[in-house]
């Protein structure tokens, strides 16, 4: 399958933006325009306004030449599939801020300026984004004792009685991340997050390794949703150059996202069972969850990092029984799934605990820049397989599935949505399995060169909402690409976070942190499935057989 | 004399029996509600030729819980108010012993033929209770005070439904004395009512969900108990596990009247100890947790009308 570019867009474009130096139509319907760097500011008011929204705020590292500054944003309400990229180059690395202008601007500002030192004029929030508050010397407004730095300009009294910290280690949140809130009685009244505990600087590792291997690195960003982040890499590597990918991938491909999604989802319902307290919920998905992740190993030979994602295919194909024997598996699974999360869902103390629980109403997802299921649970209809699809087949004729919305605005809403999306992500893995079993063909097109100075977005629904690559390929190589830049969709989510908590009770923090999502760590653990035998083999097993493949 | 020294023995003797049979109730709550949810629950490690004999399940491990905190560090915190906070422990677990011994076994009445043995009962453990409080709130961790406030909004609630279910079958049986109240004629209908909401309160003081919100790990860490450690946790664990006991033969002796009269009612005494230790952990397996203003509502608006319902019933 071919990947159309509309012909007529620069026009269109010329006309919403007409006061851009240099215009660029590059893949699938994607327009890199050049702007002056006073123009970002008023642009952004201009596109905001006009109905399009801030993927991400970046910048690329030119070395001797300096910098371009890149706002990457989203026009599929307006015209089919648009993305247009704003590129402005400067030398002095001082640019006029746009987080007065949109609040989704305002973390990839303080991205920005810690990991390239961009200065920005105007910046509404000045503080550090990786870093902790309190590096090399205390902000201004945080009262300081010894070397302790306390947030939310409050006095060292009053911290000691009402200030809680969340985290970094916390039993009711697995990952890092601090959640100060401030509490009068039990009810929260303020609430900051500082996220940063985990930065790995993975994307520079990917920049360093070329394209074909950078999609392993990328895989490993996350555990759960490790199969989304392999689908938005190759996408995005896809539109570098005129691609082409064999159907039967594409099926593959999609195959895997929707499974990936319905282990995720369940993992989160889990979750959110044993937050609330519930170990039964907790071990009834889990359980579900299991069996999802019996069917992804024997189709790709791995539970966690799938490893089958190529530039231009998959490596691995799905034979036909197997496929056969795997839709027997989900059609099973789908009706156990419908009748026990309709049990989770309507249970009495459950829908107590979620039900008016972390308001976020469509205003405030919209402003906010919430994505996913998130922005879904709050009535607006968006969904990156439906708008903007990456290179599977989300394409309606084809196979028949639907953006589930809820009207609810509350964590029972996210539930809801996620829990119907569960369905839904089941319903299109069985119709790809039904087609693979009756079909074969190619998995994987011949490898083409990567033209110097392209650049392109690749987007993708990740289990958690929407997840944005931007690849940029280096002037003079072939091989290595200048810059990659990535935004996560838990990145957005997060940022929402202190508008849902103000105002909930204590009991509720951990619900709130949980329905916007989490990501748990992997398992090493490894199965060798072959016609006749089944072993499970332990981590000195493994540890010697890795000695031995790398002994010469 | 003599009698003085057999009393005397049989506390002593009721005393290791109540810890032995605390143990086995706490460790089936965790057993049976590990199994409904597809959980091992406690386990040892067993020779493989042993285990056809031994099986690997560990019946004891809640006494060994607690004697692995006997060994370990006790820390007592910087800020803590320090007197209340090392003494509350063993006060609690002082009121908990006392207040089995004015519970009678089959076989041994103990103290519960003492006057008024009732009233000393139900305020032993609610000090036992009260003292677990108020360590937990000189600890001065903001975990504690958000648990420690939890726990006595829930502490005022479920007490209040408790003693009006216990004195519901005193003014039935007309006598404040256990011994009498056990030594009674049965009565199906009053069992069967008072017993519902003696359970129902037993949920909020036992911390059984949905009701165990002051140690809500997801929101709170452990609670009241998150400054403790080493000894003094273990103190509040053979506290529990003897207001476990406690509560368990308080319902047999008032509800199910013939069963701690005699020796000869034992095994029934232990049958009706057992499922109301399955009825727990069935509740504990099916709910997940309220928030403390839903648990409130649910003491104050339907738990505590209804047992005062009752008592006017009886009165009438």
């Amino acid at each position: 399958m071919k990947f159309a570019t509309d012909p007529k867009l620069l026009e269109f474009v010329k006309e919403i933006c007409p006061d851009g130096l240099e215009y660029r139509q590059l893949h699938e319907n994607r327009v890199a325009v050049r702007v002056r760097v006073e123009d970002l500011e008023g642009l952004a008011d201009l596109f905001i306004k006009f109905g399009a929204r801030l993927i991400h705020a970046t910048a690329i590292d030119l070395e001797m030449k300096g910098f371009e500054i890149l706002h990457i944003y989203d026009f599929s309400k307006v015209r089919e599939r648009l993305v247009i990229i704003l590129e402005a180059h400067t030398e002095r690395p001082e640019v006029p801020s746009i987080g007065k202008v949109t609040w989704q601007a305002r973390w990839a500002e303080r991205e920005m300026k810690e990991l390239l030192g961009i200065e920005f004029v105007g910046m509404p929030d000045e503080r550090h984004q990786f870093l902790p508050y309190e590096w090399p010397e205390p902000v201004e407004g945080g009262a300081q004792k010894g070397s302790e730095f306390i947030p939310m300009n409050m006095p060292i009294t009053e911290a000691y009685q009402t200030l809680i910290p969340i985290g970094p280690y916390h039993p009711g949140v697995i990952e890092g991340q601090t959640v100060y809130v401030k509490v009068e009685g039990e009810d929260v009244v303020a609430a900051d997050i500082k996220t940063g505990f985990h930065h790995r600087g993975i994307m520079k590792l990917i920049e360093r390794r070329g394209y074909g291997r950078g999609v392993f690195a990328a895989e490993k960003i996350c555990g759960i949703c490790s199969g989304a982040h392999g689908l938005a890499y190759v996408t995005c590597v896809e539109n570098l150059y005129e691609s082409e990918v064999p159907d039967r991938a594409l099926y593959i491909r999609t195959l895997l996202a929707e499974l990936n999604r319905m282990q995720s989802h369940l993992l989160w319902i889990g979750v959110v069972a044993d937050v609330i307290g519930w170990k039964t919920g907790f071990m009834l998905t889990w359980g579900l969850r299991e069996r999802v992740m019996d069917i992804i190993e024997a189709i790709t030979g791995n539970r966690v990092n799938y490893g089958v994602w190529r530039v231009g295919g998959v490596s691995r194909d799905v034979p036909q029984e197997l496929a056969e024997r795997a839709r027997r598996a989900v059609e099973g699974l789908k009706e156990e799934c419908s009748e026990l999360l309709a049990l989770v869902a309507d249970h009495p103390v459950v829908k107590s605990r979620l039900i008016g629980v972390g308001k976020l109403s469509y205003e405030q997802a919209f402003d906010g820049g919430a994505v996913g299921p998130v922005a879904r649970g709050s009535n607006w209809k968006m969904d990156v397989r439906a708008d903007n699809p990456p290179h599977a087949i989300y394409d309606p004729k084809l196979i028949s599935w639907e953006v589930v919305t809820d009207n609810g605005c509350d964590s029972y809403a996210r539930t809801i949505v996620r829990v119907k999306e569960l369905l839904v992500s089941a319903g299109i893995v069985s119709q790809c399995l039904e087609h693979l079993s009756k079909t074969t063909g190619e998995i994987r097109a011949k490898p083409r060169s990567i033209p110097v100075g392209a650049e392109a977005v690749g987007l993708n629904e990740a289990p958690r909402g929407e997840l944005a690559y931007y690849i940029r390929a280096s002037d003079r190589d072939e091989n290595l690409p200048q810059g990659i830049r990535i935004r996560t969709p838990s990145y957005r989510n997060n940022a929402v976070l202190p508008l849902m908590l103000v105002g909930c009770n204590l009991a509720d923090v951990p619900v709130i942190m949980g329905s916007i999502d989490q990501c748990l760590a992997c398992t090493d653990r490894v199965e060798v499935i072959g016609e006749n035998y089944r072993r499970s083999m332990g981590w000195e097993e493994l540890v010697a057989m890795s000695r031995r493949a790398s002994r010469w | 004399m003599v009698n003085e020294f057999i009393l005397l023995l049989s506390m002593l003797v009721v005393v290791f029996v109540g810890l032995f049979l605390g143990v086995i109730y706490s460790f089936l709550l965790r057993k049976i509600s590990a199994r409904l949810q597809w959980r091992v629950g406690p386990l040892m490690s067993v020779y493989s030729d042993l285990r056809p004999l031994l099986g690997t399940t560990r019946v004891l491990q809640p006494l060994y819980d607690v004697m692995k905190l006997f060994g370990k560090e006790t820390i007592v915190p910087e800020v803590s108010r320090r007197r209340l906070f090392l003494y509350s422990p063993y006060i609690s677990l002082t009121f908990a012993v006392l207040a089995v011994l004015f519970i009678p076994f089959p076989g041994a009445p103990l103290l519960s033929s003492t006057p008024y043995s009732l009233i000393l009962a139900s305020y032993l453990l609610i000090g036992a209770a009260l003292f677990s409080v108020l360590g937990p709130v000189a600890s001065g961790s903001p975990w504690a005070a958000v648990g420690v406030r939890r726990e006595a909004e829930l502490f005022l609630v479920s007490e209040l439904g408790f003693v009006l279910s216990i004195f519901s079958v005193a003014i039935a049986r007309g006598s404040l004395t256990i011994w009498e109240i056990a030594n009674s004629p049965p009565r199906p209908i009053l069992t069967a009512v008072a017993g519902a909401l003696m359970l129902a309160a037993m949920l909020g003081k036992l911390h059984i969900k949905p009701f165990d919100m002051p140690e809500a790990e997801a929101e709170i860490v452990a609670g009241p108990y998150t400054e403790y450690s080493g000894r003094l946790l273990g103190t509040y664990y053979l506290a529990r596990i003897f207001i476990l006991y406690g509560l368990m033969a308080l319902f047999v002796s008032l509800l199910l009247p013939p069963l701690s009269t005699s020796i000869i009612w034992l095994p029934a005494y232990l049958v009706s100890t057992l499922v109301l230790v399955f009825l727990l952990a069935l509740i504990q397996v099916l709910n997940p947790r309220y928030r403390i203003g839903n648990a409130l509502i649910w003491y104050v608006k339907i738990l505590i009308p209804l047992s005062i319902l009752n008592i006017v019933v009886l009165v009438v």
